[in-house]
Formats: C-alpha cells, sequence, structure tokens
C-alpha cells in the first residue's frame, strides 16, 4: 500500500477552503481578461514536442515530460500555452482580424523543476497573448491587465513587476566582438549580478573601455526612471538608446497612472534572451521568494508558422498566487453557506424534498440513515 | 526587516567583523545566547547561522533576504540567487591536490577523484575532457589519496597546512573562493530600499579596510 500512497514529487492535491480560494483567484483572473476583451482558448494537454521545440527554445522544452505516440512521433504533455496559442493564431485564427486578444487558464507540467524554491511540476498558468500590434500601446495593455489581476485578487500593495528591454542588452552585446558561449556567460553574470566575476570577464573579454563600462554599469541599474538617466550616461550606441527611449516612454505612462510605486525599471534583468524581442518584465509578490509570473514582447514567435507577427503576453502561475493568499493576510476563498439537512426516510421522500431545495437553489447536506 | 543568513564556521566571525564595519552590530549578549533568530542592534536586521550549504537554501526559498556564503558553496549548489557584492572575505582556493604533483599529465585511463564538490570537480574535469570517477565523501577529504581510495582530491584550500601534513601538494588550482553577499531575487525588488542600503555600507566597509 505504501507504494500506491505516494504521490510522484512535485505534485500535490487541493482541498477545501485552498481549492475554493484556487477558483475564486482563476475566476477573477479570468474575468478581467474578459474585461479587457480577451477571449478564452483551450489548447490540448498533449501536443507535439516538437511544437514546444519551436515555440519554448530546445533548454525549456526539454524539462517537459516526453512519451512517444503509436506511430513512433514524440509527444508531450504541455511545458507552456503560449506555443500552441502561437500555433493557432498563425493557423487556424489566420485570417482574423488582427489584434487578436487570447486568455487562458491551464495546467503545465515539467518532468525538471524550474528551480529549488519553484518545487511544483504541475502549475496552472493564468496567461494572455495580444498578437498582431506592436509598439507601446499594446506592452502597456499587457502590463496594466496583469496589474489588473494582481490587484482585484487583493495583492494591490504587494506586488512588484520589473520591466526590462532587451535591446538594451543586445545593443551593447553588439558593440563586443564575442562568441555565442561567452555571451550566454556575460548573460548570466549580469542576471545574477555577480559584479565580482564581472569585472574579470569584462577585462579578459572587452577592450574598449566605454563598452565595459556600461556593461558594467547595468548590472547595478535597478530602481524608478533615475535608472534611465544613468543607463544614458555610459550607453551610446543606437539600440540600445531606442530600447532605453521607449522604457522611458512606458514608465511616464505608468507614473502618470500612479502605479510607479507597483513597477520597477531592472535593466539587469537580461534572463531570457533568446525567447523576448523587447519588453521583458517579471512578477514578485511579498511573501514569495520567486518570480509568481513574468512576460514580455516575442515578435519571433509565430514565425515558427510561416507568418511573422509581433506578440506580446504574460503568464501568472495560479499555484503561487494561493500559496501567497492563502498565507491569510490577503482574501479567502467563498466560505459556503450551512447547507440544509435533508433527513432520511423512504427514498423516494428524502429525494423529492432534495429536488425541492436544489430547486430553489437551496445548498442541502442528506444526512447518512443512522 | 531583512533576514541575514551567515554561514557557521570559518566564514562567520569574518563576516560579523566586516558587518560591525559596516555598522550592523550583534550585541555579545544575543551572540550568546542559544536563540535560532538573532535581531541586531538597530532592530532593522536579524541574523539566522546555519550550516554554509543550506545558506543558498534559505535564501533562494526567500525566508532570508540575504546571505553571507563562499563561492564554492555557490558553485556546488547551482541556485537560483543573485551576488551583487564580493565580501574579499574568508579568501581561499579550490584545488586539485595528490600526492602525485603529474598525477593528471600521467593519467589516461580513469582519474579517482574524491571530493565534497562532486559537481565543481565534474564540470571542471568534464571541460578539460579528462575522463573522473567521483567519489563523493563527506569529510576528512584529505585522507583519501593515502588510503589509496582516490588519485587526488578536489578540496578547499586555506593555508595548505592540512595538504603537506597528508603528504598532499597541489596540482592544479581551479579558482579562488571568497565570502559573497547573495540576494534573494523577490527581496531584491520588494525591498530594493533596505538591500541597497545594506550592499551600499558593506561595499564601504570593503574599500575602508586596510589591506589584509
Amino acid at each position: 500500500m505504501t507504494r500506491l500512497s505516494k504521490l510522484p514529487p512535485g505534485m500535490r492535491y487541493y482541498l477545501g477552503a485552498e481549492a475554493r480560494l484556487r477558483r475564486l483567484v482563476e475566476d477573477t483572473a479570468m474575468s478581467v481578461f474578459e474585461g479587457w476583451s480577451y477571449e478564452e482558448v483551450l489548447t490540448p494537454s498533449v501536443d507535439y514536442y516538437a511544437l514546444f521545440e519551436q515555440g519554448m527554445g530546445q533548454t525549456e522544452a526539454q524539462t517537459a515530460f516526453r512519451f512517444t505516440d503509436s506511430d513512433g512521433e514524440m509527444l508531450s504533455l504541455r511545458p507552456d500555452v503560449t506555443s500552441s496559442v502561437a500555433r493557432v493564431a498563425a493557423t487556424l485564427l489566420a485570417d482574423r482580424e488582427r489584434p487578436l486578444r487570447l486568455c487562458y487558464a491551464a495546467p503545465v507540467f515539467r518532468r525538471q523543476q524550474q528551480s529549488h524554491a519553484e518545487w511544483r511540476r504541475e502549475s496552472t498558468q493564468l496567461g494572455c497573448e495580444l498578437i498582431g500590434v506592436s509598439g507601446e500601446a499594446a506592452d502597456l495593455e499587457v502590463l496594466l491587465v496583469a496589474a489588473e489581476i494582481l490587484k482585484s485578487i487583493g495583492l494591490e500593495h504587494s506586488f512588484c513587476i520589473t520591466i526590462n528591454d532587451v535591446g538594451i542588452f543586445n545593443g551593447l552585446l553588439n558593440e563586443l566582438n564575442i562568441g555565442p558561449q561567452s555571451q550566454e556567460a556575460l548573460r548570466r553574470l549580469i542576471d545574477t549580478r555577480d559584479r565580482g566575476e564581472l569585472k574579470t570577464f569584462l577585462e579578459r573579454n572587452c577592450d574598449n573601455t566605454s563598452t565595459r563600462e556600461a556593461l558594467f554599469k547595468l548590472a547595478e541599474l535597478t530602481g524608478n526612471q533615475n535608472v534611465l538617466a544613468e543607463a544614458r550616461s555610459v550607453i551610446n550606441n543606437e539600440d540600445s538608446v531606442a530600447a532605453l527611449d521607449k522604457l522611458g516612454r512606458l514608465w511616464e505612462v505608468i507614473e502618470s497612472l500612479g502605479l510607479d510605486s507597483s513597477f520597477e525599471i531592472d535593466l539587469a534583468d537580461v534572463s531570457s534572451l533568446d525567447y523576448y524581442t523587447g519588453l521583458s518584465f517579471k512578477v514578485f509578490v511579498r511573501g514569495i521568494g520567486y518570480r509568481v509570473g513574468r512576460g514580455g514582447r516575442y515578435d519571433g514567435l509565430t514565425s515558427n508558422f510561416g507568418s511573422s507577427e509581433p506578440a506580446v503576453g504574460f503568464v501568472l502561475s495560479l499555484d503561487s498566487l494561493v500559496e501567497v493568499l492563502g498565507q491569510g493576510t490577503f482574501i479567502n476563498g467563498r466560505t459556503p453557506e450551512e447547507p440544509r439537512s435533508i433527513e432520511p426516510g423512504e427514498l423516494p421522500e428524502t429525494f423529492r424534498s432534495a429536488v425541492r431545495e436544489r430547486s430553489k437553489n437551496q445548498r442541502i447536506r442528506i444526512e447518512p440513515t443512522s | 526587516m531583512i533576514t541575514i543568513a551567515v554561514s557557521k564556521g570559518r566564514m562567520q566571525d569574518d563576516a560579523l567583523a566586516l558587518l560591525a564595519k559596516a555598522g550592523v552590530r550583534l550585541s555579545p549578549a544575543s551572540l550568546e545566547s542559544r536563540k535560532l533568530a538573532l535581531p541586531d542592534e538597530s532592530g532593522e536586521y536579524q541574523f539566522i547561522f546555519v550550516k554554509p550549504a543550506d545558506v543558498p537554501v534559505y535564501v533562494e526559498h526567500g525566508i532570508a533576504d540575504c546571505g553571507i556564503v563562499g563561492r564554492d558553496v555557490l558553485l556546488e549548489s547551482e541556485v537560483d540567487v543573485l551576488l551583487p557584492l564580493d565580501l574579499g572575505i574568508a579568501r581561499c582556493r579550490i584545488v586539485v591536490a595528490s600526492l602525485d604533483p603529474t598525477v593528471i599529465a600521467r593519467s589516461f585511463g580513469m582519474l579517482r577523484i574524491a571530493t565534497k564538490y562532486v559537481r565543481i570537480a565534474a564540470e571542471y574535469f568534464g571541460a578539460r575532457g579528462i575522463p573522473v570517477e567521483i567519489i563523493p565523501l563527506s569529510g576528512s577529504v584529505e585522507l583519501a589519496p593515502a588510503l589509496g581510495l582516490a588519485d587526488a582530491i578536489v578540496d578547499l584550500v586555506e593555508t595548505g597546512r592540512t595538504l603537506s601534513e597528508n603528504g598532499l601538494s597541489i596540482v592544479e588550482v581551479i579558482r579562488d573562493s571568497t565570502g559573497l553577499l547573495v540576494v534573494n531575487r523577490a527581496s531584491y525588488q520588494l525591498k530594493s530600499a533596505e538591500v541597497t542600503r545594506l550592499t551600499s555600507a558593506l561595499s564601504c566597509a570593503i574599500e575602508g579596510a586596510p589591506a589584509a
């Protein structure tokens, strides 16, 4: 029996109050999506592995559960939803008017945990994609949708969304003449703010003093709009400056909406370069030591299916949000009303009264025969 | 309030001395108490003292916002934390040591390596294409070559005295290791003002320190 009673690592149950809270959070998020005209899309739980390899990149896709179909094709339990949303946008919805606004609440599965702290191997993603428009209006729209969801589940004063534009780092990377392996090493050093090692790396790999200074500085550029001014004082290549300007315009709107206390600019957040093509952002919530969501612009995504169009979106982890909210300081799931007891008796009579009460939408509980 | 996890053992005294120089002090009374979590004198910080390998665990989960731990431990645990400041304390080296200084040059088949640093050793020899059998040990690694368990060891060396007492000499230096300030990714954003205050105070303390 012991073997049958245990759960595989990274899997769990949700029961009672926690399950109700979970449903409430999911419903709240979905109604916010609906409020911004996002249409729900349900995609298959099982799909071709090749889809995720294309959609997420090889390294990420390898974290998926894989198995073979009866015809030998490699299948996978979906490790993300975005890949198949991109496919449906490029195929089934190819002729639909743009922009497309799609959203979902769906479980994703990973064979390998994403980090030591993210223990789960099944987690539910609340996400949306805005496909077919580029520019700051689209970027702002998804940022504000994310902020509204966090606000409406009671996390208004507890979240921080950090924003960056990958163009800033990429512009600086172009000033250097280093191979992909060194680029990855450099990305990692800046992302982990490892300034000790970064200094040594730059002394070895970067002859240009101004590029060296800019990259070293990047590792500590986190904060409000002052960060952009500091960045401008050390960065002067065209691509990076254009990306800084874009970020500046986003920040102006965020500030004018009075949301600047919930946002932060983080130029050292260079964790997902091969995926995002412009804006990238992460969501943190007090009470959880790792990010509860992430998003950004991935204009290359649908090009895998022959039609390249701009896209921006994000995911929030329902499980992480429920974990924070369940700590009790925020909202509680709906507590159900006391049920009316239906006393046991003759079967026809018992169920006649049960059906009668239910037709009035009364919550009932059929008591056991003693 | 910010919680700081500090490695117990050789890192602890250096870390506390540097923190004191940065204006973060633990009262002698609280240091002597047996409590697990100790507040500093200002009440702005709370300290927990844990085994070195557990520091990154507490920080990655966000139970501690910051930690003070050696790079050797970080490399071995491959955790996802930020490392904004090299504190320059508890300086030592991660080395390959053996009874025979030419052990790597003379090996062709398989080298047996005893170590506490399984991941660092595998990475180091793997990158050079040298086939190794890694024998994980949890302590007294220096004994392994003399007793015939391994051809060489990968270990942390401060003065090298323990090595020479066991007849070992350094074959290659893998890298330097010093104590670092590590920060949880979420705390770095959500408590940015507090974290920045701590890192700047520590930077000043490091720069103001006379060369050791």
